[in-house]
């Protein structure tokens, strides 16, 4: 297996998170560079690598970048705003960003900014993560100290714990001061809008990213990954596995080998018996799915899943799926923002509907029942949360169904 | 002008302006569709997920109220397809729904009720249970009472006191089904609009204090009508019932859509003002303290104009409705009288606001003001005869016609109410509207037409 470090360069280094061990290794060297393109031509640099947004949904990221107006005399001021709201179970790849090479967030940011046109980028982190929170402020004043951040101003905001908060619309009315719930989807492509003004919302790891794209080319990045899901991404492992954590691969690689290369192979030797690929938010897959499976984007999706934000979770040959898929309801029912009905209410449904069938109370017309309940909640509201969820619960069922059965 | 284009609807044909909500259009033409958070005066918000419509072109169905029209756009708003999304959504509706129909006071013309009678009309399905619990008597503050089981969440009354009333005391709490509608802690709803939310909720979840648990929403009648709190001429449906052996009364007002005068709404106080109109009133013709028939009445009347002929002063209160004044001013020219109404008493400057309360609280003040009649009544004045003006005037003798007690009057005779007749006024802005007949009592009061058809001379 290639080891590529492409984001988690620095993070074995002591101090990482300071200014002077960043500096010593290669921090902020690409802003001396900056001056030498314009805005544009950064935004075709990240084109050409076709960097693909980190946060889970794996869009090119310059097709956000381009939406951005990019001539000066527009009166509106832009922002960036950094997505750290990171609470999908299962994903914890930000936090090692900040918690252990801020700087390198902070030079994307800067980065970005030039090439969006903002002259402010907000972070917004998650309400759970004030330690890490502390040293992402402290790299951010070290940054001012130094005279870093004179072109653009970076403000930290928190989220006050709300799973929906990770939706960019909802991300920005939270930031607004609003009740975190998505906004209706605009008709045509235009960016999102911050206090009506336009704004770029990207994931940490997508913005840590961009550094090393600017400092040496698209193809030093496209040398990584496959052809359609070019790079490294932060991958995780967490359940049972000997060394659960945060790992950097390239696309492509094999799941399995990533496993047993890093995380040292299935707890206490046991056989593998199902995979969540990337955060609960994706398809179970079975233990001979994963296979010959390869971590990008294309290889997921081809058989009903999504690589998401790449954090594993590993279950062993005990585990019962009914529990599983019940711990993974009561998490929706508690985060539904319960701004449209099908979520509010299809949430809580299927909680107690797996509930009851865990408790030895349930009946087969209730496994049809939460199927149809999940067929109600698919592509039935503003944003992807119940179309999720009801993807989640045919996973389980399609793949599981015999063990349903058997807890009847 | 935007352009109009072509929508067909159910194989009919539409004209709408392009690029407006396709949800307008249908309820314009009355295209059955179900909405809770809807409303025309809110916007969409696209929570409920009821309007759903299938478009062609369009793999999943869409909602109405976040589509906007396109030339040559063909919607079905019927079929099995799009009938089974709506029934399984209403469904999810349903779940934490207490259907505690027979004790709630929306019940009748409630919209989920509605719904269920379109396209629900099925054996529960569901299995589980546990419903989540709420509370069910929240005194919001302003006459409106929230019951949190039956609320859809459909934020109709948290956007009305953000985007109408800019007061913003609503709004909503927690996540998922746990979410309810509530206050700031220890605030109140607290506006001069507040009751319209009780309107605008969909369902039993908001209801009024006044009204709720007083009558059943189907025995009532209704009438359109003109509020006569002020100058401004909201426009109002009045509901009023004769239950057996009892008289007409009236149980509430409610807003009736007019986009010139008062749009969707009115406000509280003039919600409330059927109160007082139906309290403390003159039933008896009274005369020096004693109570005489109507026949006594006339005599006395004639006699008393006989006798102070041509030193005769009449006062017209400005509520009253144009053909009334008319008869009044014709009555006055027969027995050569003075006319006058004061107008300075309406005046009510802390009553006024930019929304919908006038400074001039008079119903008909514009006729009035029109007739540039005197507004000063002349210093000597021998006979007064007062057609329910509510200011107090010095003279020899005076003969007041009155809706309601006055205990200074000598001579009163008695005045049907606006809801106990009809006619027109004019507001403010210039605009006549009628204002229909409400009330038919069991022992009816004259008009001021039926008394100066009698004690025409």
């Amino acid at each position: 297996m290639r080891e590529c470090k492409i984001v988690s360069r620095k993070f074995d280094l002591k101090n990482s998170f300071t200014l002077t061990v960043s500096q010593a290794h290669g921090g902020y060297k690409t802003l001396k560079k900056l001056k030498e393109y314009s805005p544009v031509e950064i935004i075709h640099i990240i084109k050409d690598a076709n960097l693909r947004g980190k946060g889970g949904g794996g869009a090119p990221v310059a097709g956000k970048w381009e939406l951005m107006p990019q001539d000066q005399e527009h009166d509106k001021p832009s922002f960036l705003a950094v997505n750290c709201d990171e609470s999908e179970p299962g994903t914890f790849k930000d936090r090692q960003i900040i918690s252990k090479d801020p700087h390198l967030l902070i030079e994307g940011i800067l980065i970005t900014c030039y090439a969006i046109g903002a002259k402010h980028a907000y972070i917004y982190i998650r309400g759970e993560y004030h330690q890490y929170q502390k040293i992402l402020q402290a790299a951010i004043d070290e940054a001012y100290e130094a005279g870093l951040l004179d072109a653009c101003d970076i403000t930290i905001h928190r989220g006050a714990g709300a799973y929906i908060c990770g939706e960019k619309s909802a991300l920005l009315e939270s930031m607004e001061g609003k009740r975190g719930h998505p906004r209706l989807k605009p008709k045509q492509k235009e960016p999102e809008w911050y206090f009506g003004h336009p704004t770029l919302v990207n994931n940490v790891e997508t913005i840590s990213t961009v550094p090393f794209i600017v400092e040496n080319g698209a193809d030093a990045y496209r040398a990584y990954g496959t052809e359609q899901s070019p790079g490294t991404l932060l991958f995780a492992m967490s359940g049972h596995v000997e060394k659960p954590g945060v790992y950097e691969a390239e696309f492509g690689t094999s799941m399995m080998e990533y496993i047993n290369h890093y995380g040292g192979g299935i707890k206490n030797g046991k056989r593998l018996k199902a995979l969540i690929p990337g955060g609960v938010s994706c398809g179970v897959l079975t233990a001979e799915e994963v296979e010959n499976l390869t971590l990008d984007y294309e290889a997921l999706r081809s058989i009903g899943s999504s690589l998401g934000t790449g954090g594993m979770i590993i279950m062993d040959e005990d585990t019962c799926m009914v529990s599983v898929l019940k711990n993974i309801l009561e998490f929706y029912h508690e985060e539904s923002c319960g701004q449209c009905t099908p979520c509010r209410e299809g949430t809580g449904w299927v909680d107690k509907l797996v509930g009851k069938i865990l408790d030895k109370r349930g009946s087969k017309e209730d496994i049809d029942k939460l199927l149809e309940v999940a067929d109600t909640m698919n592509g039935k509201t503003i944003c992807v949360f119940a179309p999720s969820v009801s993807k989640v619960i045919v996973s389980f069922i399609e793949r599981f169904r015999d063990e349903f059965e058997e807890a009847l | 002008m935007s352009e109009m284009v072509e929508v067909i609807v159910d194989d009919q044909t539409f004209h709408a302006e392009k690029g407006s909500l396709l949800i307008d259009l249908l309820i314009k033409e009355k295209v059955k569709v179900p909405y809770f958070c809807y409303h025309e005066a809110l916007g969409a918000d696209g929570n409920c997920r009821m309007c759903m419509v299938e478009i062609e072109g369009q793999k999943r169905p869409q909602i109405a109220c976040d589509t906007f029209i396109k030339e040559g756009m063909e919607v079905r708003s019927k079929g099995e397809n799009i009938e089974k999304v709506r029934t399984n959504i209403l469904e999810l509706e349903l779940i934490n729904h207490p259907v505690d129909c027979p004790t709630c006071d929306q019940a009748g013309e409630c919209s989920l009720q509605n719904f269920y009678m379109d396209y629900g009309l099925h054996d529960t399905k569901i299995t589980i249970p546990e419903k989540e619990k709420g509370l069910k008597k929240v005194d919001l503050g302003s006459n409106v009472i929230l019951d949190q089981e039956r609320c859809v969440l459909c934020a109709r009354c948290t956007r009305f006191t953000d985007k109408i009333t800019g007061t913003h005391e609503l709004g909503i709490i927690g996540r998922g089904d746990h979410a309810k509608v509530s206050t700031m802690p220890g605030k109140k709803l607290d506006n001069p609009y507040a009751m319209n939310v009780v309107d605008l909720c969909p369902v039993g979840a908001l209801t009024s204090k006044d009204f709720r648990f007083s009558q059943r929403v189907w025995f009532l009648k209704t009438v359109e009508s003109v509020c006569h709190g002020c100058a401004k001429g909201c426009n109002i449906y009045i509901d009023h019932n004769k239950i057996k052996y009892q008289d007409d009364v009236i149980y509430r007002y409610r807003p009736r859509r007019n986009d010139e005068v008062n749009g969707f709404f009115i406000c509280d106080e003039g919600r409330l003002s059927y109160k007082g109109l139906q309290e403390n009133r003159q039933h008896e013709i009274v005369l020096d303290n004693e109570v005489i028939s109507e026949d006594e009445a006339i005599e006395a009347l004639k006699d008393l104009v006989k006798k102070y002929k041509s030193n005769i002063t009449v006062i017209i209160d400005a509520n009253l409705y144009t053909e009334d004044i008319e008869a009044i001013l014709n009555f006055s020219k027969e027995i050569e009288a003075n006319v006058c109404a004061p107008l300075d008493i309406y005046r009510d400057e802390d009553f006024k606001d930019d929304m919908l309360k006038s400074a001039q609280r008079a119903a008909n003040y514009k006729t009035i003001e029109n007739l540039s009649l005197e507004t000063k009544i002349p210093e000597k004045c021998e006979l007064l005869i007062n057609f329910n003006h509510p200011g107090k005037f010095e003279a020899e003798r005076s003969i007041d016609f009155r809706t309601h007690q006055d205990p200074d009057a000598a001579f009163i005779l008695p005045l049907a109410s606006y809801v106990e007749s009809s006619g027109h006024i004019t507001n403010e802005e210039g605009i006549t509207q009628h204002c229909q007949k409400a009330l038919s009592k069991n022992d009816p009061l004259p008009t001021v037409i039926e008394w100066l058809e009698k004690v025409s001379v």
